[in-house]
């Protein structure tokens, strides 16, 4: 019996691992060590040849020399991979303080983010949005709304007319929704209408001619002063913050009564207005022709004002100017 | 309107209520207040002195030299002033005081005479602007008196808002009257009795015509216009009210004190019997301020001989001014229409304190107490002459009672209020009311024209019950997290543009005509009547403009190329789809994407985009489009489409023509698109249809075909889809080459069954009738080889 040496084949397989440089070749050794034509399958085909107790003798020597191998290849490959991934990673060490993709916000105009959290907060509570159209006459914008012919507010030179005969201009509130509304839905209405409205004032820090705001109706059966109040403080807390507090103090619309405005508590202890609102004026329900006995409030907020409040906007002008240095932020 | 409390107090007695108790009270009441200045006079070391002697300075011309007794001493004061003389009662800053601006005043040596002191000016004591020379003050004050202690100590002036239904609060009594029911304390009446010693020679009357219902008048002889009292000039100075003389002075003082406006004409120079019109077209009048007005019929004027001599609570005339010379005076206190004051006032752009107190409405029946009131201050300073007030008054003005059920409050207010606070608030503000257990009925009083309807005194109860008091309910309304369609649809949109890459901007509305012609000549634009700048006086018929314009400026400041969109409306002069008379606004969704990018990947990679990206964003946002090129004004002669949807139009799309893209001087190609979102619902962007997964393997093969250029791509795939209806499949293009002779398009085809693995022959059966069906229904050829 022709036996050759296998601890002698074993070390030369060793010292090959030794030369690996990528993991590839890997194959190609097992393969010279334990595939076809290798020196292993040339002694297992002369088993046949031996006697029984030789066959089951040397049998189990080229078993222990192919398991050992193969032993050796599968952690020879799992040490070598995992020194090569540990290689390989340690080469992929970027700098992650750089923004190759722009910091970018949301790019929703800021003043979208702010007039959809405000009509969210709405929807919340069973109001639904409605809109109308921004060139009105003036009878929407200001007769339904109580606020007749010889009325100052009318004259005032900051409506934007759009005829001689001032009998049709850009709506100067949203209010105008209201009249819409309801001249088209019988009771009960509950909607926030948010929009532009247009004032005839030059573009600069504080003012602007085109400025959003939102207004919100509820007329029910049994709507009192006490549901608007316990409505708005409900907007201010969920808007603001649960810390806000608000104060509503008398004020005059034409087109409420009562008529409040209500001041939420900021920084250093000011108060700041931020709404208008009221109970909805006999005279708007019977111009919709809407019954007698109806009741409802209705309330008016600023969005650019609600939106500079909370992120400190300095200029109203930014709104408009889409400056990306701006539109970014948000 | 600025309020003082020293000025309050005279009506009701809040001197011991603090300044925040106050302002809290104001604003409870409904007063905004717009500042708040508390005064607390704080002059050390300047008392009163007597003049005792004016003698010439030795060396200077400008000046005299006085001798002053301040009490204690008699000082030498050197004097720059020449408005007093011996006798005189003035204030003096004695060595070692200060004045206006921490100005220092000591012993001085003035060209050889030593001075010891300054004999002030009201302007130097920081109280009112006077150019006049020395401050003269009332000879019983003694001297050495300590200055502070004549002037009013911790005073507070407020700035406050008075809302424009309250023309009865334009007035210090009007203020106190609300304040008297918030502290529960009376008001005063002030009204103090007189002794006329001469009789009236004028005759006055209200005229025939129903806005001048009451014309009152007051004659006074023998007048010497000086200076007015301390007190006025001192409350008239911190309203902010010019000093002028003691005449105008006080009929300044009754307006801010009662609101009743009150006009001063020197008696001599007025002939004839007074009273009151229209004016006639193509009249005018020389007024106070030396202008020739052109009258109308809807001015109201003030004649004597019937010819105008004044503008009717607006502005006197200047013929009929009192002068240093005047003696003899005939003070005008009357009521006037609001509505024919605001015309005039606007008109001629006249607004004074007094129109806007006529405007607001003031206190019908106040005339006689705002005479009482002149005489009364007036007679405390100077010895007058007066006469017994005349008045003409057409009718009583009588407001309507009006009757309601109590339970109104409780239903409009949510809260329930007891007889005693009823009765007593309505006591406080004067209003006459009869109380039963079911009803109250009210009457206005003269100068409330806010209290018509049941509703209007409900308003007063919430008032003063104190909004902050009321309780606070939550209704919930029928709309649980439903904002509706309009609002859906947008948010949608907006959601779906950004996660894109879009910004989405808000733009201003007004634009030049050319901006509205460029792309949109078929429509007639709004012009604005009254616009804000001449330049821009259209409403932007397209939002193009606008995103352009967005464009260029951040590539010009900030050297970026972004995409933008902007949701809004467009407005043009055809008729409103829904609304009669108003013209038609457009809901409508724009948007611009360069071709080149900035700013997306920072490592300057360029990031291209082409009419394929947009075509592609828009399928992103509205599902299946179907494009029909069409040539549009402002865009590239083929890449400009029309885009429907289930055949109806959404919309156009292109690239911006190569004209407008030089003249702009754009660096990029722009890509355009415009939707008509007011035809759009959610709804439409859904475009869901399920189809099951195949369980087998694909076979896929790429075909090169020889085609015509006006080949539709997208029918050739229609044409394979129909063939492999049974299939799923995915279909698409993955070359189109042209050159000018031919056109190579390249399909490639993957498709599985959905009940086997297909076989070898069945892939080539399906690839020949591919090429077969293509072949015979377009004029293709199959590129041998590939």
């Amino acid at each position: 019996m022709a036996e050759v040496n296998l601890d002698k084949i074993f070390a030369s397989f060793l010292l090959s691992l030794d030369d690996i440089e990528d993991i590839s070749e890997l194959p190609n050794i097992e393969k010279e060590y334990l595939g076809k034509g290798s020196l292993l399958s040339e002694e297992r085909s002369k088993l046949a040849t031996l006697s029984n107790e030789d066959k089951k003798k040397y049998g189990s020597l080229l078993k222990e020399f192919a398991d050992n191998v193969s032993t050796k290849l599968d952690n020879f490959k799992t040490e070598f991979e995992e020194a090569f991934f540990i290689e390989k990673e340690k080469s992929e060490n970027p700098d992650i303080s750089i923004d190759w993709y722009s910091k970018k916000g949301s790019k929703k105009h800021i003043l979208t983010n702010v007039m959809e959290e405000v009509v969210e907060i709405f929807a919340s509570l069973g109001y639904t949005v409605a809109h109308g159209p921004e060139a009105e006459t003036s009878w929407h914008n200001f007769d339904a709304l109580n606020t007749p012919d010889w009325h100052p507010a009318r004259y005032e030179s900051d409506t934007l007319y759009l005829d001689k005969d001032l009998n049709n201009l850009l709506r100067t509130q949203t209010s105008t929704v209201q009249v819409r509304h309801m001249q088209d839905n019988p009771p009960p209405v509950y909607i926030v209408a948010p929009g532009r409205v247009y004032r005839s004032d030059q573009l600069d820090a504080t003012h602007s001619p085109v400025f959003h705001q939102i207004e919100g109706l509820a007329v029910d059966d049994g709507i009192t002063f006490s549901d608007l109040k316990g409505t708005l403080e409900y907007f201010v807390k969920e808007f603001f913050g649960s810390s806000v507090q608000t104060k509503f103090i008398p004020h005059f619309f034409p087109f409420t009564e009562p008529s409040a405005e209500v001041l939420v508590s900021w920084k250093d202890g000011e108060w700041l207005e931020i709404l208008g609102c009221g109970m909805v004026d006999p005279n708007v329900f019977k111009n919709v022709k809407y019954p007698e006995s109806t009741q409802g409030f209705a309330f008016g907020v600023g969005v650019e004002r609600l939106a500079m409040l909370r992120y400190g906007i300095d200029h109203i002008k930014n709104f408009y100017e889409n400056d990306l240095r701006f539109l970014d932020q948000f | 309107m600025k309020i003082l409390k020293s000025w309050l107090n005279d009506w009701v007695d809040i001197e011991k209520i603090s300044g925040d108790d106050l302002s809290e009270a104001l604003e409870n009441l409904g007063f905004e207040i717009e500042s708040r200045k508390d005064i607390s006079a704080n002059y050390k070391n300047i008392v009163i002195g007597k003049v005792l002697e004016v003698y010439p300075h030795p060396n200077a011309d400008k000046v005299r030299v006085t001798k002053v007794d301040t009490g204690n001493n008699i000082f030498e004061i050197v004097c720059g002033a020449w408005n007093f003389d011996v006798g005189a009662t003035v204030p003096v800053a004695l060595p070692k005081s200060e004045i206006k601006d921490g100005f220092l005043i000591d012993k001085r040596d003035i060209r050889g005479v030593e001075s010891n002191g300054m004999i002030c000016s009201a302007t130097e004591l920081d109280l009112w602007e006077d150019n006049s020379g020395i401050l003269l003050l009332n000879d019983q004050v003694k001297p050495g008196t300590d200055f502070s202690s004549i002037y009013p100590q911790n005073d507070i002036v407020w700035e406050i808002g008075v809302t424009p239904n309250r023309g009865d609060c334009m007035s210090h009594l009007g203020v106190a009257r609300e304040l008297s029911h918030y502290f529960k304390k009376p008001l005063q009446e002030n009204l103090h009795s007189l002794n006329p010693t001469i009789e009236n020679i004028m005759t006055l009357s209200s005229g025939s015509i129903k806005e001048c219902n009451t014309y009152a008048g007051v004659e006074i002889e023998d007048v010497s216009i000086s200076d007015s009292s301390f007190t006025v000039r001192y409350r008239l100075s911190q309203v902010d009210t010019r000093i002028i003389n003691n005449v105008v002075d006080y009929t300044n003082y009754v307006l801010y004190d009662i609101g009743q406006p009150l006009h001063a004409f020197d008696r001599d120079k007025l002939f004839g019997k007074i009273s009151v019109r229209y004016a006639e077209n193509n009249e005018t009048l020389l007024t106070l301020d030396d202008q020739q007005r052109e009258l109308s019929v809807n001015d109201l004027v003030i004649t004597a001989d019937n010819k105008p001599i004044a503008l009717a609570g607006v502005m006197g005339g200047l013929e009929s001014e009192v002068t240093t010379a005047t003696t003899n005076l005939l003070i005008e206190s009357a009521y006037f229409d609001k509505v024919s004051i605001m015309n005039t006032s606007r008109k001629l752009n006249l607004i004074s304190d007094a129109s806007i107190r006529f405007e607001r409405g003031i206190d019908h029946n106040l005339q006689l107490l705002g005479l009482n009131r002149f005489i009364t201050i007036f007679k405390k300073d100077q010895d007058i002459n007066y006469s017994t007030p005349a008045i003409d008054t057409k009718q009583k003005l009588i407001s309507n009672k009006v009757k309601f059920n109590r339970n109104e409050i409780y239903k409009l207010l949510g809260i329930k209020l007891d007889d005693n606070f009823i009765s007593e608030m309505l006591a406080y503000l004067g209003i006459e009311f009869e109380i039963s257990s079911t009803e109250i009925s009210f009457q206005s009083p003269s100068w409330r024209y806010d209290l018509d309807r049941p509703v209007d005194l409900i308003e007063e109860f919430a008032k003063h019950y104190g909004f902050n008091n009321f309780e606070s309910t939550l209704p919930i309304g029928v709309n649980k997290n439903d904002v509706g369609q309009y609002w859906h649809l947008k948010k949608e949109l907006t959601t779906r543009l950004n996660g894109m890459g879009l910004y989405e901007i808000q733009s201003l509305s007004f634009v030049s005509e050319d901006s509205n012609s460029i792309f949109t000549p078929e429509k007639k634009s709004v012009e604005i009547n009254n616009p804000i700048d001449q330049t821009n006086k259209f409403l932007r018929t397209n939002l193009y403009t606008s995103l352009i314009k967005t464009y260029q400026s951040n590539f010009e400041q900030n050297k970026r190329s972004h995409m933008f969109f902007e949701i809004n409306n467009v407005f043009d002069a055809a008729e409103h789809p829904k609304y009669s008379s108003i013209p038609n606004q457009v809901y409508t969704l724009a948007g611009l994407v360069p071709s080149i990018g900035t700013h997306e990947d920072m490592r300057e990679v360029p990031v291209t985009k082409d009419i394929f990206f947009v075509k592609q964003l828009l399928a992103n946002c509205f599902g299946d489009l179907e494009f029909t090129k069409i040539q549009k004004p402002g865009f590239h002669q083929n890449i400009s489409y029309i885009i429907q949807k289930n055949n109806s139009i959404l919309g156009h799309f292109g690239q911006l023509s190569s004209q407008l893209e030089q003249s702009y001087e754009l660096q990029n190609s722009l890509y355009l698109f415009n939707i008509d979102l007011s035809i759009l619902t959610t709804k439409d962007l859904v475009n869901i249809n399920y189809k099951p997964l195949s369980q087998y393997p694909f076979v896929k093969f790429d075909l090169s075909f020889m085609a015509t250029s006006d080949l539709k791509a997208s029918d050739m795939i229609s044409e394979v889809e129909n063939l492999l209806i049974d299939n799923e499949n995915l279909i698409t293009i993955f070359d189109d080459f042209k050159n000018e002779k031919i056109r190579n398009l390249g399909i490639r085809i993957q498709t599985r069954s959905y009940s086997k693995t297909y076989s070898e022959k069945e892939v080539s059966d399906i690839l020949n009738q591919v090429v077969e069906v293509l072949e015979n229904k377009f004029k293709v050829k199959l590129n041998k080889g590939s």
